[in-house]
């Protein structure tokens, strides 16, 4: 018994110092999946990568002055 | 016939894997501790953001590291009663957004009387934050962006919002170190909790008595025998019982024989009246050869003792060094 609580501790221990460390729950740049992403202080992503460029998300885009200049204003 | 019985304290026995779940709980909690040595403060500094005017900080060159990530804390210090939404913007050289958090923050306060009291409430969520990990070196700019700035009843303000903003490399998600703590802790109890129960019983018996006997084949080398007495006793307990251990073997020759003070614990009601007692004694043996055992219980004296049971469990482990009696039967 005390085997299989320790097998599982271990595996648990290993897995978050890893994810931890490299920092699986961060919002990946210039990628399209983020299947770990862990929002942080619930500050929500208000976009997503899509075909090479960042692309609002419609919460995004009910809110003024979107993308607030530079040559992707507007897209 | 038999040889003196020899009582010795060993540590032979210690569950490793028990320590180990331990040691799991010790591991994660250490990288919790040393994981601020990689992180590097980049930017600390307060800024005014005007409403719908994104505000840019210095460019800061990102690099693709195996440890951590950068990240971007913003803490709003906006007045009570107040509510802004804004926006934490990563773009890259060319000025393009890459990546981008939204945040709602607000603080609010109120007063409450309830019963004659009263005092003042005050609630917030200020502090946004985004971790990001970079897939090749380039320059970013950290962009933030005041969307939405008003107080509770929903009017705008056009006042520039006060930020502290913090950016930092090489940060830890520390989040799955408090998971890793708090499931290894979690483990670590179940394993210091069923220990004690290790092994495999061959003698489980329970009377409504003082006397209890049983028989059982076990024992060999490298085997520890745990023989547990439990005793249930009722209001009118002493403070402490004897209880006689007689050890026989498959001759019926006497190889062990003592008798043990056991102390009781009362259990109390409500009302801090005696309702009865219990009393539990664990004596560890090595009992050689792998023979037929058997194992006599008395507890004196016997007018208060409602039940007793005997429990031998053999191949144990245990949580501490405890005194083993090594028994050896000549046959």
């Amino acid at each position: 018994m005390t085997k299989l609580f320790a097998l599982l501790a271990m595996l648990l221990a290993g897995t978050t110092i890893f994810y931890g460390f490299t920092q699986q729950s961060a919002l990946v740049l210039r990628q399209e999946q983020q299947n770990n992403h862990w929002v942080r202080h619930d500050t929500r992503t208000s976009g997503s990568y899509r075909g090479g460029g960042w692309v609002a998300s419609p919460t995004r885009q009910t809110y003024g002055g979107f993308r607030g200049g530079g040559p992707g204003a507007g897209k | 016939m038999s040889s003196a019985p020899k009582t010795q304290l060993t540590a032979r026995f210690l569950d490793p894997f028990t320590y180990l779940t331990l040691l799991s709980v010790v591991g994660v909690f250490a990288c919790l501790v040393f994981s601020p040595i990689f992180m590097r403060s980049l930017v600390s500094k307060t800024i005014q953001v005007d409403p719908d005017i994104p505000e840019q900080l210095a460019p800061i060159q990102l690099k693709k590291e195996p440890i951590g990530a950068l990240r971007i804390d913003v803490n709003a210090a906006i007045p009570e009663n107040h509510w802004v939404t804004y926006e934490i913007q990563l773009k890259d050289q060319q000025g393009q957004v890459i990546a981008s958090g939204i945040k709602q923050a607000w603080r609010e306060s109120g007063s409450w009387s309830e019963e004659g009291e009263s005092g003042i409430w005050t609630e917030d969520d200020l502090v946004g934050g985004l971790d990001v990990r970079p897939t090749k070196s380039e320059p970013i700019t950290i962009v933030l962006d005041v969307l939405e700035y008003s107080d509770i009843s929903g009017k705008e303000i056009d006042q520039p919002v006060p930020f502290e903003i913090s950016v930092v490399n090489g940060a830890v998600d520390t989040r799955y170190l408090w998971t890793g703590i708090l499931g290894a802790t979690f483990l670590a109890f179940l394993a210091l909790l069923v220990t004690p129960f290790s092994g495999k019983v061959i003698i489980d018996k329970s009377v409504g008595d003082s006397d209890i006997s049983g028989r059982g084949i076990l024992g060999g080398t490298n085997n520890l025998v745990r023989v547990s007495v439990n005793i249930k006793s009722d209001e009118h307990s002493p403070r402490s019982l004897f209880v006689l251990l007689v050890i026989n073997d498959g001759n019926g020759e006497q190889l062990y024989s003592k008798s043990h003070s056991v102390h009781l614990s009362f259990k109390k009601s409500e009302g801090g009246k005696v309702t009865g007692a219990n009393g539990k004694l664990s004596s560890f043996f090595i009992l050689e050869p792998r023979s037929s055992y058997g194992f006599h219980v008395e507890v004196t004296p016997d007018a208060t003792v409602d039940r007793t049971t005997l429990i031998v469990r053999e191949h144990c482990k245990t949580l501490f060094p405890v005194e083993v009696t090594t028994l050896k039967s000549i046959q």
